[in-house]
């Protein structure tokens, strides 16, 4: 008995409800304008979404893990004004600028790592301290804008290797190792276990601490990256705009792409639906001629919806499981699951 | 005008949770609900809050003949429920949480006076000595209920329900509780008395009942019922137990002096292929000493020797290099990876230990498939979400994953198997510990509050009271009734 319910496709496309939308938008601006889908256009979309995507992977890991790194943004600009006072000192070297860079947004993360999952505070309330506080930082270390970078430096945001621009080979890899760590490590499996329950995780032995302890490192490290590839492409690093409100950006790119805040849920493949439709969107009200204002507007909109499309279909997984759990359960066995715990008012007793 | 419930039956799935019960709540008395897990106590509550729609009879109400409740008809009609996890919201204040849902207003605003002046009239009422502005939350539990039961005052309840009252409740609180209990009746109010105490019975129902697997096998007036009546009512057996031969196995697991929180040390061993059953009433420390042994409690002292070798437990993934791995009670909160699918729940501590660093998955798909097969896991499907599946499979899902880890666990450590677990399938869960224990030669320590749980698994039992582990007895010579006396004896010593 195949039917359409356990088609993989309908599956697929249940889990992933953003890609229809995604097509559509894109076939339909396309349609419309004519302009979208040229090599010139989607060079600069996938430029743009690049940076999104190198911060947002480590931060999608740490919201799965039942975490969150709210202060991206600052280690963003701290990443760029870093790289960019290298450029400017007496050891100017792109491969050194790139390496500090990442070192001291990983030094942010260790704080936050400390602070989240050593000391137990809430990460919520932690990372957003040290957003404002690394981006005051940020501010101290470089009052003025650094600007006027080295060619070599420059290659990191504009450069492309065989024709393929330059961030958009980080974000990959960056994508690609991730979904590997998510699918063939045990620890990408514990990241899940610890999202859904982090005392069922932790009564099973798994390291409930070491794990996102490590992610926030990297998130931090991966956000400052994305300031350095940033700073590159402006040939500039003015910390005070560098990465302003990029934090939430992040945010909205991996709730988008169906990660539950609540943790235990989520693929990179969802990170990247999100981080390319949050992209095309605002690029496509760009081409169909929106105002700024309108723009701001629609695309809030649409986000909503989306996010309200994702958690309708989630439902809908969710009672296609029920199913197919009833559906293959033994005629003398129980079938609903939770109707068949006539006792669970007693649990804990 | 009184209450009741006439032919109630109520299933769920195959399982028939009430069958056919008919039960009468007079005004001015104390009917005693009694009976195991599992037996239909809770579903009676669940239909008489609106919380559950029986699947045949009625629900008398106020003298009136209803299919089904809905839990706000089950509140207008008098009925209140007291659970046994209270529903006080811990940072309103008493007179708040009276009022809640149900303000007195004066100009859109809550008139705090008048509802402070109502609060201490019936906080009066059931003897409360903290005031109406007191925050619930720095409140004991025995006060919380006299909240929650205050609370049901205040409605004019005509039925309150309580939920096993004195689980949580100190020595004091549980006879302050008893005298209320006894005014309330002289009030009129009919009072449904959830129970594994059988001394409370005695002490204050009119009415008793026994239900077993969702019938009804005893019921009486209390006059002229001692307590010995009320043990062979209750431990009337249903559990052929299969008897095996009595293991001979290596001693595998010793505590010796093992003090957790301020109970007395307990020493404990356990040989290969035994089970030893940890029996004692709610908060009496079998659920302390496992996650002492696991290492989720402190040990204040004493040692814990697998094989022979001191073990360190100072965290679960101590416990489990050790080899002791613990299933919780709380199988949905502490257990399952609810929404994670049923093979990652089985294979989630092998995962680390087959991979190489990689996962191999090939191997963590026959781990399941051999575990499913084992423990006739159903549906066998390892995408499925572990949410899905019924409480009995869910357990079984549980087992496996530390029998998936067979070269490891010598120590098995399991709290309250069968919770929520329908009757039909706790034969299978006890099948498969037991097989566990024999084949794999390993110990396992149970703990249970249900008498028929220790007797149709337990190769030994070890009583608990108070903390203290009290009495270690051999099951060849024991049965239901007389471990239902066991507990409710006061210590010897």
């Amino acid at each position: 008995m195949h039917s359409i319910a356990d088609s993989p496709l309908r599956t697929f496309l249940l889990k992933n409800p953003l890609i229809v939308l995604l097509i559509l938008l894109v076939v339909g601006v396309q349609l419309s304008t004519g302009s979208l889908l040229t090599w010139q256009n989607m060079r600069g979309v996938l430029l743009d979404a690049s940076v999104i995507a190198i911060a947002a992977v480590p931060c999608a890991l740490l919201i799965i893990a039942g975490y969150i790194d709210l202060s991206v943004g600052a280690s963003l600009a701290l990443g760029g004004v870093v790289a960019g006072h290298v450029m400017h000192g007496s050891l100017a070297s792109a491969p050194l600028a790139v390496v500090l860079a990442m070192a001291a947004g990983a030094l942010v993360g260790l704080v936050n790592a400390v602070l989240s999952t050593v000391l137990g505070l809430s990460p919520f309330i932690t990372t957003l301290g040290m957003l404002t506080a690394v981006r005051g930082a940020d501010q101290l270390l470089s009052p003025l804008p650094l600007s006027g970078f080295d060619a070599s430096f420059q290659f990191l945001g504009i450069g492309s290797v065989a024709g393929i621009p330059v961030p958009v080979i980080i974000a990959t890899l960056v994508m690609v190792l991730a979904t590997l760590f998510l699918a063939a490590t045990p620890a990408g499996r514990h990241v899940y276990a610890i999202g859904v329950s982090r005392e069922a995780a932790f009564l099973s032995g798994i390291a409930i601490r070491r794990i996102p302890f490590f992610l926030y490192v990297a998130s931090g490290a991966m956000a400052a990256l994305a300031g350095a590839v940033t700073a590159a492409r402006l040939n500039s690093a003015p910390a005070g705009q560098l990465g302003l409100g990029f934090e939430l950006t992040v945010l909205t790119a991996i709730l988008l792409g169906g990660i539950a805040l609540t943790g235990g849920e989520g693929s990179m493949l969802g990170v990247l639906v999100g981080v390319l439709f949050l992209g095309l969107l605002g690029n496509s009200l760009t081409l169909l001629g929106v105002t700024s204002f309108w723009q701001n507007v629609a695309s809030g909109l649409a986000l909503v919806a989306a996010i309200g499309i994702t958690a309708a279909t989630h439902e809908v997984r969710k009672r296609v499981a029920a199913r197919r759990a009833q559906l293959s359960a033994p005629a003398t066995g129980p079938a609903a699951p939770a109707a068949s715990r006539p006792e669970s008012a007693e649990i804990g007793s | 005008m009184g209450f009741g419930i006439r032919n109630l039956s109520k299933r769920y799935g195959a399982t028939l949770a009430l069958d056919d019960v008919t039960l009468d709540f007079k005004p001015g008395q104390v009917h005693a609900l009694l009976g195991h897990n599992g037996a239909g106590k809770s579903t009676v509550i669940r239909c008489l809050g609106g919380g559950a729609s029986p699947t045949a009879g009625t629900i008398e109400v106020n003298g009136e003949q209803k299919q089904r409740l809905t839990p706000r008809e089950s509140r207008e009609a008098g009925i209140a429920i007291i659970y046994q996890h209270l529903s006080l919201v811990d940072t309103l204040s008493v007179s708040d949480n009276l009022f809640l849902g149900d303000e007195h207003t004066s100009r859109g605003l809550v008139d705090q006076q008048r509802q402070r002046r109502e609060a201490q009239e019936v906080l009066d009422r059931v003897g409360a000595d903290f005031a109406p502005t007191a925050r619930v939350s720095q409140l004991s539990m025995g006060a919380r209920q006299l909240v929650e039961i205050a609370k049901a005052l205040r409605r004019s309840a005509r039925l309150l329900v309580l939920d096993e009252p004195t689980a949580a409740l100190s020595p004091v609180e549980s006879a302050r509780l008893a005298a209320l209990v006894d005014k309330l009746r002289t009030e009129g109010i009919a009072i449904v008395y959830v129970t594994h105490l059988l001394e409370e019975v005695v002490r204050l129902a009119d009415h008793a009942t026994v239900l077993q697997n969702g019938r009804v096998v005893w019921s009486a007036q209390m006059q002229g019922v001692s307590k010995a009546d009320l043990v062979r009512a209750v431990g009337g057996s249903s559990h052929a137990r299969q008897k095996n031969a009595p293991p001979a196995g290596a001693t595998v697991l010793q505590l010796e002096g093992v003090v957790c929180g301020s109970a007395p040390p307990v020493d404990l061993s356990a040989r290969a292929g035994e089970i030893v059953g940890l029996y004692g009433l709610v908060g009496s420390g079998r659920t302390r000493l496992l996650e002492t042994v696991f290492g989720v409690r402190n040990r204040r002292g004493g040692r814990i020797v697998v094989d022979g070798v001191p073990a360190g437990t100072a965290s679960p993934s101590e416990a489990l290099r050790a080899g002791i791995a613990l299933i919780p009670g709380d199988r949905l909160k502490q257990g399952l990876f609810s929404t994670l699918p049923a093979s990652d729940n089985v294979v989630m501590p092998a995962i680390a230990r087959l991979a190489a660093p990689f996962r191999k998955r090939r191997e963590e798909r026959g781990l399941f498939s051999q575990a499913a097969r084992d423990l006739r896991l159903h549906p066998a499907d390892p995408r499925l979400p572990a949410a899905s599946f019924s409480g009995g499979n869910q357990q079984k899902l549980l087992i496996g994953r530390w029998l998936t880890a067979h070269d490891r666990v010598r120590v098995l450590l399991v709290d309250d198997p069968t919770q929520g677990v329908d009757v039909g399938a706790r034969a299978e869960i006890y099948r498969v510990i037991r097989d566990a224990a024999v084949q794999r030669g390993i110990a396992v320590l149970v703990a249970s509050n249900d008498p028929e749980e220790i007797v149709a698994l337990a190769d030994r039992c070890v009583i608990f009271q108070d903390g203290a582990a009290v009495a270690d007895l051999d099951m060849e010579s024991v049965d239901e009734a007389s471990l239902l006396a066991a507990i409710h004896t006061s210590p010897t010593s």
